[in-house]
């Protein structure tokens, strides 16, 4: 006998969710992975008596300056989600906007520290990381920027409201996740060294 | 879309699942063929352990050998699963469509040009490096920026599967009443994107050590693929043959018209996803101990083969109330299930003898054994696939006996190369052989008469590889209606074939 259960509709609400999430564990295991890496090259290296980092060389600031952006953007994102639940467009506009100009910051102090910092890429196995864990990262604080700038047309298309909030949901989503990734950055990288 | 447009720009923005499985059916089909293609040239130069007879050193030899192993994996088995999952999942679940089409549609194409720049990358002295680091540095990084690409279309494809079982369900239909196949992908899926992106980051950090400038360590020639070999060795090499499980969950029990105990599949899918994650297995991991021989990783190959007989256990309860009921026009898939199965089991065995150190069956050709064995379950597995939902993929009726002598030759051919890596690793012969007889571990008489099966395996693989692509070809070209529902099948794929070509 052939089952007969209705067809699902063309678009479940949370499909872009689930996708979204689907993804964004994949970006995790990705810097999951490196993280892995990069604990296990360095615990080896430095149990040899060998050096990391060259002493001085990891400067805090920019690393602390850029996790407290990416805290705020954190909140400022929060705020957007908020905003659109309550169909608060004016404020929707306004945390989309913020939380994508901090993700500029973001990029801006990294490429700046990139150009500034005296290591190249071939110093040693700590370069090497350092460089590609800080480049993926920045890559996805980009892709961020980018579908918030997507997010901002449509709202002030009037697209996202509280009952069509998947497309910010999603982004919200994926922007604390970048926020989570950054923040094991800071204390892997910048603080452990 | 416009009714001005040409047939390449339908071909090429077309969402259509159905098409879409058939465009990674085809393309996999071919890098099935050239992978046993170079597997066997690899196979050739064995003969004759005494010196690199055919191809000039052992580095060309070395890249023969990873590119057979890469492409099995990446440029067939995983493809071919993705084709079948494109057509069947949405359907299998009720859903109207595949969930995000244009993704679906931009991984397959992002896919095809990563295995062309993948193909070319080994073709040009490329590939993932090699034990004389005396290939081309720019070629490698070409094939690293393949691998890369395809990674990425068949991660993007694989979340779409995922969503389409996740969110697409039919109103109704929990996860527990998902149909074996779609479960099974749901479980190997998952496991795939927590897996991949890991070896997208051991990629990117090779990519960026080798690019431009002389490698500090991670993009050194002679220790890439050292790096990248737990992708396609035990335990990550179940992941790849995961969905195998829920193809024949999904024949098994309609073909001999009895229940199937679905906790006990669905357990065993589960166990058998677990004890595939392969990521911590890397050669970065080893600090003192090598991973691979630590607790975890010696019980889960042990686990393995638990999670076999647990599955077998399920399929046997089927059988043994529905064998009097089986229907002779469903041999052809019954038959290659259970082969696929057998392969499966065998391999799971030879994971686990691999994991015994006393043994002494580390970096011996029984490692190669294990993949083989793996990889050609999921192939058997997947040819009785296509033999089982070919009407619903190609929209035409499935002529099943190409079929069966396609799985016969895959089963047998791969077979024998399996047996004949497995004794051999007994003996002690290495898994990469090299081009110098000190390097190959053993070079006594039976080693030699059994490289020769595995030539005579890889030529019969190769050959069914061959009538595989002929007999598809011919498939789509037929004229034949598809049948509604050719097996009975009450789950809802069987509901709405009205044929989608």
């Amino acid at each position: 006998m052939v089952t007969t259960a209705p067809v699902a509709p063309a678009n479940r609400p949370r499909t872009l969710m689930v996708g979204t999430m689907f993804a964004t564990s994949a970006a995790l295991m990705f810097f999951g992975g490196l993280f892995s890496i990069y604990l296990s090259v360095r615990s080896d290296t430095l149990a040899w008596g060998a050096e990391w980092f060259p002493e001085g060389a990891i400067s805090l600031l920019p690393g602390g300056m850029n996790m407290a952006t990416m805290a705020l953007s954190a909140v400022t994102m929060a705020w957007a989600v908020y905003s659109i639940l309550n169909n608060d467009r004016v404020h929707a506009y306004l945390a989309i906007l913020v939380t994508g100009i901090l993700g500029v910051a973001v990029i801006n102090q990294t490429v700046f520290y990139f150009m500034d910092i005296a290591i190249p890429v071939d110093y040693n196995e700590a370069a090497v990381l350092f460089y590609v864990i800080i480049g993926a990262h920045l890559v996805m604080v980009g892709l961020g920027v980018f579908w918030l700038g997507l997010l901002l047309l449509r709202t002030l298309g009037g697209q996202d409201t509280a009952q069509h909030r998947d497309l910010v949901s999603s982004a919200a989503l994926y922007w604390y996740a970048t926020v989570a990734v950054y923040s094991f950055i800071w204390l892997f990288i910048y603080i452990g060294k | 879309m416009s009714e001005n447009t040409t047939v390449i720009e339908r071909a090429v923005t077309t969402t259509d699942p159905a098409l879409l499985s058939r465009y990674w059916i085809g393309a996999a089909g071919l890098g099935l063929f050239l992978s046993i293609g170079v597997g066997f040239l690899a196979a050739l130069e064995r003969l004759d352990l005494s010196t690199a007879s055919i191809f000039d050193g052992a580095d060309v030899i070395f890249q023969l050998w990873s590119a057979h192993r890469v492409g099995l994996v990446l440029l067939a088995v995983l493809p071919l699963i993705l084709g079948l999952a494109t057509a069947v999942v949405p359907r299998q679940v009720g859903a109207s469509s595949l969930a995000f089409p244009r993704m679906a549609a931009a991984g397959f194409w992002v896919w095809l040009f990563g295995a062309a720049i993948t193909v070319t990358g080994f073709a040009v002295d490329g590939g993932v490096g090699a034990p004389g680091a005396t290939s081309q540095t720019q070629a490698v990084a070409i094939t690293l920026v393949g691998i890369m690409m395809v990674l990425l279309g068949i991660g993007a494809t694989t979340i779409c599967v995922l969503t389409t079982v996740v969110a697409g369900r039919s109103s109704g239909m929990s996860l527990g009443d998902v149909p074996a196949f779609s479960w099974s992908m749901l479980v190997a899926g998952t496991m795939w994107m927590l897996t991949l992106p890991v070896l997208m980051g051991n990629l990117l950090l090779v990519y960026v050590d080798l690019r431009g400038r002389s490698a500090v360590r991670f993009g050194a020639e002679e220790a890439i693929w050292e790096q990248l070999s737990w992708a396609f060795t035990n335990p990550q090499v179940y992941l790849w043959a995961l969905p195998l499980l829920g193809i024949v969950a999904d024949i098994i029990p309609v073909s001999v018209k009895a229940k199937l105990n679905t906790n006990r599949m669905f357990g065993a899918i589960c166990l058998l996803g677990f004890v595939g994650f392969g990521a911590y297995a890397q050669t970065y991991f080893d600090l003192g101990t090598p991973v691979r021989q630590e607790a975890f990783s010696v019980a889960a190959a042990f686990v393995a083969v638990l999670a076999m007989l647990m599955a077998l256990g399920a399929l046997a309860g089927s059988l043994r109330n529905g064998a009097k009921e089986t229907d002779a026009s469903s041999a052809t898939p019954l038959v290659l299930a259970m082969l696929s199965l057998l392969l499966l089991l065998v391999g799971t065995v030879v994971g686990a003898l691999n994991a015994v150190e006393s043994l002494d069956l580390a970096g011996t050709s029984a490692i190669g054994a294990q993949m083989i064995f793996t990889l050609a379950a999921m192939l058997v597995g997947m040819v009785a696939g296509l033999s089982w939902w070919g009407d619903l993929v190609a929209g035409r009726a499935t002529p099943q006996r190409p079929l069966l002598i396609t799985g016969l030759l895959l089963t047998l051919g791969l077979g024998l190369v399996g047996v004949a890596d497995l004794i051999n690793g007994f003996n002690g012969l290495n898994d990469f052989t090299g081009a110098v007889l000190s390097e190959a571990g053993n070079s006594g008489s039976a080693v030699d008469t059994l490289n020769l099966i595995v030539v005579i395996g890889l030529g019969m693989a190769l050959v069914g590889a061959l009538n595989g692509m002929i007999s598809g070809c011919q498939h789509l070209r037929s004229s034949e209606p598809a049948v509604a529902n050719p097996w009975g099948g009450t789950t809802l794929e069987w509901s709405d074939n009205e044929g989608s070509a």
